[in-house]
């Protein structure tokens, strides 16, 4: 695929996307028609079918895109910093790492505020990855080690949530819902709040992007390029992980999305790296809008956790993945 | 598995009867303390079937069917840990790692909500809920998750590493849907979920016990049947097979044992995390690989871990004690990412 096919795709699916998101203003507990919802995107007035688009369901969607690409992205860079096509926040243990000391806060320091969320995610997360990497030495191992040590991480992690979540008590329903991963009620200020962590991840990768190259290269070939190992390293995954901290204390982990995306990116076979990630970021987005979409619209007024669509949908991709046999990472290169 | 002639030492001949008088020790640790403070001489009495009612039902109805059906849950856990471990040739194979236990956790999810929730939606009383049934539930969806993984990784003869990665895709797709199903469920009601999900001995009855009783004593039944076929499954298949070894028979048989034993284990006690598979590891250090000691140091190894971390829990966390799954997890992660480091 050479540049203009690559812009053509990306542009395919950001219009898909937006598609999906004017689509996902018309259902809901009341329906609107798609004259009135175009006629409110226009010129807003104080009528209630304004006040569901613009207060309810847009901001929604449109965090449910943001946290799309930030998830997939995250799954792209740890893809590559580790050239395992099963890194991804999920697996690597960086989303329970996220979510446990959230949860931690949320229930015995109530009186810290949820804007600093993002950074005792980003602590957690951190830690958590730098545990999951020491253990599968850099995560230049051995996939399975990746992977285990990452389950084991988050089973642990797991283990102490549901700890917290027991002392909880009335609250842990709340909490759940939010573990699961959803974008129900989200507001403006959620999505101001989650947009600067998604947006450093995304514009640093695509910065980045020679380095990320590299990097899926292997350490001795990226070092003879003249990539500083020990100063590229850590940057990649604190970018990697960036995404994640801001995604999670808004919407909850989301599965699979950080795993899938990036693999469908890469099928597509794109330009380069950089239209990789830029492709990632939209079937990131793409994929949670959709699910979102779905789920808040299988059931209505009630709606499902976003988490059992992404699943459901990542889990068969991550089963094909092992079956196929890609499991030696390969890149194309810059 | 290494098998390097230079790490093969002979174990100490005291390490059975050791571990077998520290079963003894932890058993009788477990009677005798407790959260309700009860003097040695009470106790004795009540065991005798004299003693003060009150000391007889904390001991007869409460600790013993609870030390019991701990003990035969975490015997089942390690054999089964130990089984996987052998045929799947992976040092970190472990029902909870596998998808056994995400899919008795979806399975009690589902019975819960559809006996509990769908049948009566505006009561909001607990009493009637159908625990006895939680355990036949949650074997059914063990033994459901480890038809798939067969289904999807040996039917394709993978190598064991996909088996394991499949296992752990199924584990996080039915996860996911279990921890969907209670979010969605939305009830007042979910503790009892939370409190089975993080894995515990509390309230465990008779029947707890009975239930697991046969998985046991089938688990122990089979291991002379299996136990040559074991010790050639830790090669590889065409190795095994030049040995005579019928291997997609005996794998496709001790990946059956060792789901039934994890599935009914965790369908009474709920997921404990990472028992099936640092017991294993730890024979093998007290054993030195010698393999046939193995087996019972884990079988032993196993009841001792478990009472023990179930006695922690309950003398650490006073009247909110802490569930044995959260014991385990705690002090398991050391112990297995040592061991991840150590594996080339």
């Amino acid at each position: 695929m050479d540049a203009r096919k690559s812009s053509i795709t990306v542009g395919l699916i950001v219009v898909a996307t937006i598609l999906i998101i004017v689509a996902g203003l018309l259902p809901g507990a009341k329906m609107l028609s798609i004259d009135a919802v175009l006629r409110v995107l226009v010129a807003p007035d104080g009528k209630i079918e304004s006040i569901l688009v613009w207060t309810l369901r847009l901001p929604r969607s449109l965090t449910a895109a943001v946290a799309g690409a930030g998830l997939a992205v995250s799954g792209y860079i740890l893809q590559s910093l580790t050239r395992n096509p099963l890194a991804d926040p999920g697996i690597t243990g960086v989303t329970a790492g996220a979510v446990a000391p959230i949860v931690t806060c949320f229930v015995f320091f109530p009186s810290i505020s949820g804007h600093l969320y993002p950074f005792v995610g980003l602590a957690g997360g951190l830690a958590a990855a730098t545990v999951t990497f020491w253990v599968a030495r850099g995560g230049t191992g051995h996939p399975l080690h990746l992977a285990l040590g990452g389950v084991s991480v988050s089973l642990f992690l797991g283990a102490i949530t549901i700890y917290v979540l027991l002392f909880a008590g009335p609250q842990s329903t709340a909490l759940l819902f939010w573990l699961v991963g959803g974008f129900s009620g989200r507001s403006w200020a959620n999505l101001l709040q989650m947009l600067p962590w998604v947006l450093s991840g995304v514009l640093g990768a695509l910065i980045l992007y020679r380095v990320i190259a590299m990097f899926s290269l292997d350490d001795r070939s990226a070092a003879g390029m003249g990539v500083q190992l020990g100063f590229w390293k850590p940057v990649l995954l604190i970018l990697g992980i960036c995404p994640v901290a801001g995604v999670a204390p808004i919407a909850g982990p989301v599965a699979f999305v950080g795993l899938a995306a990036p693999h469908i990116a890469r099928l597509l076979r794109p330009r380069g790296t950089g239209w990789e990630i830029g492709l990632a970021a939209a079937i990131g987005s793409l994929i949670v809008t959709t699910a979102d979409l779905i789920a808040r619209t299988v059931a209505i007024p009630k709606e499902l956790p976003v988490g059992i669509i992404t699943a459901l949908l990542g889990g068969p991709i991550f089963v094909y993945l092992i079956q196929r046999g890609r499991l030696d990472f390969r890149s194309e290169g810059p | 598995m290494n098998t390097k002639a230079s790490t093969v030492r002979q174990p100490s001949p005291w390490v059975l009867p050791a571990v077998l008088t520290l079963v003894l020790i932890s058993f009788l640790a477990a009677v005798f303390l407790g959260i309700v403070d009860i003097p040695a001489r009470d106790v004795l009495s009540a065991l005798t079937g004299s003693g003060s009612p009150e000391a007889r039902s904390i001991i007869l109805d409460i600790r013993l069917p609870r030390i019991v059906t701990g003990i035969l849950a975490g015997v089942q856990f390690a054999l089964a840990g130990l089984l996987l471990q052998t045929i799947t040739r992976n040092p970190l194979a472990d029902p909870s790692l596998m998808g056994v236990s995400q899919g008795a956790t979806l399975t009690v999810t589902m019975f819960l909500l559809f006996t509990v929730y769908l049948a009566n939606p505006d009561s909001h009383s607990v009493n009637e809920l159908p625990i006895a049934w939680l355990p036949p539930a949650g074997m059914v969806g063990g033994m459901i998750a480890g038809g798939i993984i067969y289904l999807l990784a040996f039917r394709l003869d993978l190598s064991p590493i996909r088996i394991t990665l499949c296992g752990i895709a199924v584990g996080a797709v039915m996860h996911a849907l279990a921890i969907g199903l209670i979010a969605g469920w939305g009830s007042a009601r979910i503790e009892i979920i939370l409190e089975w999900m993080s894995g515990s001995f509390y309230a465990r009855t008779w029947d707890h016990a009975l239930f697991l009783l046969p998985f046991t004593v089938v688990g122990f039944a089979m291991l002379p049947l299996i136990y040559r076929p074991l010790v050639l499954l830790r090669f590889d298949a065409a190795v095994a097979r030049s040995f005579g070894l019928s291997y997609r028979r005996q794998f496709s048989l001790v990946l059956l044992l060792s789901c039934a034993l994890a599935a009914s284990a965790v369908g009474a006690v709920g997921p404990i995390v990472f028992v099936g598979l640092i017991v294993p590891h730890l024979a093998r250090f007290l054993a030195g690989r010698h393999f046939p000691l193995v087996l019972p140091l884990t079988i032993v190894l196993g009841a001792v871990i478990v009472t023990l971390g179930d006695l922690i829990g309950r003398l650490a966390g006073g009247a909110e004690e802490i569930p044995i799954g959260v014991v385990t997890a705690v002090t398991g992660v050391p112990v297995l990412l040592a061991l991840l480091r150590k594996i080339p």
